[in-house]
């Protein structure tokens, strides 16, 4: 099981969503959310000196609206500025090529397509979870 | 991460309220909980979490649902506002074309009223150009009539004075031939006469025939019969 997970996405319904869906699925034990990639950022920060406190998996949706830059770019400056360690993704209703490109150059793990029926994708990942954990799975888009 | 125990009279305690009350302990609590030190308590937890489950599942549900909606009124909102942009689009573009119609009306009243001007200026132009018409005819009439008065005077004048000449030197030549006793007197006064009453004559028909010229040159409509 996961010990913690951290979601950044914009849609306060979806965090509701998510935790229930999560918690069904047993996937996690805990599990913050925040709505704005500044302020996730900003939580990378601080945990720069407390290593310990950072979650082990990362849902970044794609486009944050009210942030100042998107997932995309938050993905790479915690890959870059913040230290990895963390296994992290986007998690999107969008499919789009050119972004999941994108995403891949930040080093996104995987893209899980967001919709009404997210449990199955989820327990995909979970199946899937140790492979990222020791970097052996290679990048995956869950549609 | 470690988990905790609860003592076996605290687990009772949960049991319980369970049992009295359907209250249970809820969320990620239930995944940290051991329970050895008292076994029958397994079967607490494991209600409890399909209780958790169910409450989960329903809210799950629930949030869904309202998600949907939540898109629905969303894509609603989205398309009333751009609905309400294309209205406000529509408006303006009608408000501009109003706006160049009333212009270009404007504009033909304009031109209508510098028309109606130019018209007027042309009436006025064409009255005036008929009026100089009319007196430059008037007056050619009038020099052409001046020019044949004065003809006929000077014919008149010097007919007159050629037959009041003729008969002041036939007179003159007559009383000097009287007064110088001529013989022949008799012989000039008949010619005399008869010179006299051929240029009264003449004279007459000189008049007569101004006179009739004068009569045809007059503008007067002739009749037919």
């Amino acid at each position: 099981m996961i010990q913690s997970i951290l979601l950044v996405d914009d849609e306060n319904l979806f965090h509701l969503v998510f935790e229930d869906a999560c918690s069904l699925l047993d996937i996690s034990l805990t599990l913050e959310s925040v709505s704005s990639a500044d302020e996730a950022e900003k939580m990378f920060k601080d945990w720069m000196g407390h290593p310990e406190e950072k979650p082990e998996v990362a849902f970044v949706d794609l486009n944050i609206v009210g942030s100042s830059f998107d997932g995309i770019e938050l993905i790479r400056r915690i890959n870059f500025q913040y230290g990895n360690g963390v296994v992290i993704g986007i998690i999107s209703s969008s499919a789009d090529q050119t972004e999941i490109s994108r995403a891949v150059q930040a080093g996104a793990q995987f893209w899980i397509v967001k919709s009404d029926d997210i449990e199955p994708r989820l327990e995909e990942f979970k199946e899937d979870y140790s492979g990222y954990k020791n970097r052996s799975a290679a990048f995956k888009v869950y549609k | 991460m470690k988990k905790i125990q609860f003592p076996a009279h605290m687990c009772q305690e949960f049991q319980r309220i369970a049992q009295e009350h359907k209250i249970y302990l809820e969320g990620n609590i239930l995944k940290v909980i051991e329970h050895v030190s008292y076994p029958p308590f397994d079967e607490y937890i494991q209600a409890a979490k399909e209780n958790d489950q169910n409450n989960r599942k329903k809210r799950l549900e629930v949030t869904k649902q309202v998600q949907e909606q939540n898109k629905q009124l969303t894509k609603s909102h989205e398309e009333n506002e751009k609905l309400m942009a294309d209205l406000k689009i529509a408006l303006e573009e009608a408000e501009n074309a109003k706006t160049s119609i009333e212009q270009q009306n404007q504009e033909l009243k304009d031109s209508q009223a510098e028309n109606e001007q130019l018209m007027t200026d042309l009436k006025e132009a064409l009255e005036k150009a008929e009026n100089a018409k009319k007196s430059a005819e008037s007056d050619l009439d009038l020099i052409q009539k001046k020019t044949q008065f004065e003809l006929i005077g000077n014919i008149v004048s010097y007919a007159l004075y050629v037959i009041v000449g003729t008969g002041v030197i036939t007179t003159a030549l007559y009383v000097m031939a009287i007064l110088h006793g001529s013989t022949e007197t008799t012989l000039i006064g008949n010619t005399w006469s008869n010179l006299f009453g051929i240029l009264l004559t003449n004279s007459f028909s000189i008049i007569g025939t101004i006179m009739g010229v004068k009569y045809a040159s007059k503008d007067e409509p002739k009749s037919n019969t």
